[in-house]
């Protein structure tokens, strides 16, 4: 058999034809479509035992998860009003900003550290990337993971080993929406600088939104201790296992990225 | 069905819609692409207890929407008849005027003559050219996709290239000169 770089030219080609075609969208609806097939399929009581996802696949989606806050830009916060229970977002809000809202649904769950960061970029470089100015807290030094979304308006850091633990960043442009805040008693206002701040004792539900505002996927994962703020005219989000008083800490210290 | 579970199928769902649909249209399905898409992932999620844990989720979904879309055909009778009627569907697609930037990179002159020459392949050498070329699947992929042992793929699509080569008139140089008319092209703009 010949080797096949006799057809490098003629595979490049070919490959330069399928980069060119039309790309069939999929309908605005499908995924609404195939899921409401799958809800009217007999329940697992009367039939086979309902399929679980491998747990591959699960961690696979909050992966991708984390890549959607990434393009979305829009982050709702969603509260549980009784301690510790797990939320249950109904509504959405198809703006970027932090919404934090009350759905006790009873089921309790223990949260999970917060995800880390890839190293996919440094802070100089995401600096440059983002349209905001994005900050860094200084009391944690260099983080050990940057990545700036692909619509460059999302900068996620994170460290790990830390005396915190593993703290996580988020800052995105966008703004808090303080007033569904207001009605829970779960959620603690404070301040950091000017700002006014929220703080989330409690476990709650952290979902992502498509900034277009045409899917949600509520359930995301469950999350620990949480600070959120504005600086400026981004919103920050700070996620670790530690204290108000050490999180108020490492969020006064930011600054904008040298 | 669990909330979560659900969740996390409806993004897997969402994820990997463009590429089905992709996939579908490529192979035959034509205007059915979504009504394919659409049962190959109710399909997939009952199966999903079959698949095997850490294996890429993509081929597999994949294959089922080859699948459904070889089954669109079965109404069209003999094995000869199935295959032309999916290719019936894809030619218009492959046919189609590209886009300026996509035009730019490959001669209209050259695309015709790939189209016709994809013509002529019998269905399985166009099925792995597709898979592997059009749809930039890698080997091991199109192996899952198309349900053929790796070394299968591989010498299919050995035999698809050569054949695909001698039947365009002077490939090497319908390529090059492909690429002096963009080059002129340029130099003439600049």
């Amino acid at each position: 058999m010949a080797p096949d770089t006799a057809y490098d030219e003629l595979a490049a080609d070919l490959a330069t034809l399928g980069r060119a075609l039309p790309r069939p969208a999929p309908g605005p609806q499908l995924t609404e479509a195939v899921m409401g097939r799958l809800a009217d399929a007999p329940s697992p009581a009367t039939a086979a035992p309902a399929p679980r996802l491998p747990r591959w696949v699960l961690d696979r989606v909050a992966h991708r998860r984390r890549q959607a806050v990434v393009v979305s830009a829009a982050l709702l916060v969603g509260l549980l009003a009784a301690p510790p229970v797990r939320a249950q977002v109904a509504d959405w809000f198809g703006f970027a900003g932090v919404i934090v809202r009350n759905d006790p649904t009873p089921e309790r769950s223990e949260p999970s550290p917060p995800p880390t960061v890839r190293a996919a970029t440094t802070l100089g470089e995401a600096r440059s990337l983002v349209s905001f100015t994005p900050v860094v807290p200084a009391v944690l030094g260099a983080p050990d993971g940057v990545e700036v979304s692909g619509d460059r308006r999302v900068l996620s850091m994170s460290w790990t080993g830390t005396g915190d633990g593993t703290v996580r960043l988020d800052q995105f442009d966008g703004r808090v929406d303080y007033t569904f805040a207001k009605t829970s008693p779960d959620v603690l206002f404070t301040e950091v600088g000017s700002s006014s701040a929220l703080w989330f004792e409690e476990p709650h539900e952290v979902a992502v939104l498509n900034a277009d505002g045409t899917r949600r996927f509520e359930t995301a994962r469950l999350a620990g201790h949480t600070l959120i703020w504005e600086h400026g005219a981004t919103a920050v989000r700070l996620e670790a296992d530690v204290s108000l008083g050490r999180a108020l800490e490492i969020a006064r210290s930011v600054a904008a990225i040298p | 069905m669990r909330g979560g579970n659900r969740d996390a199928y409806a993004e897997l769902v969402h994820r990997h819609a463009p590429m089905a649909m992709r996939t579908a249209s490529l192979l035959g399905a034509g205007s059915d692409a979504e009504d394919v898409v659409q049962e190959s992932f109710v399909k997939a999620y009952a199966a999903l207890d079959r698949f095997r844990d850490g294996a890429a989720f993509r081929p597999w979904l994949l294959r089922i929407v080859a699948n459904e879309t070889s089954n669109l055909h079965r109404a069209a009778g003999r094995r000869a008849d199935r295959e032309r009627s999916a290719w019936r569907r894809t030619e218009p697609l492959l046919a189609a005027e590209l886009d300026e930037p996509a035009a730019a990179a490959l001669s209209n002159e050259r695309r015709v003559e790939l189209v016709s020459g994809l013509a002529r392949l019998s269905e399985a050498h166009r099925q792995v050219v597709t898979c592997r070329y059009l749809l930039d699947l890698d080997e091991g992929e199109t192996a899952t996709v198309l349900g053929w042992p790796r070394g299968t793929v591989k010498s299919r699509l050995h035999r698809a290239l050569r054949e695909l080569s001698e039947t365009l008139p002077a490939s090497l140089t319908a390529t090059a000169r492909g690429h002096d008319a963009h080059a002129t092209e340029v130099d003439h703009g600049a």
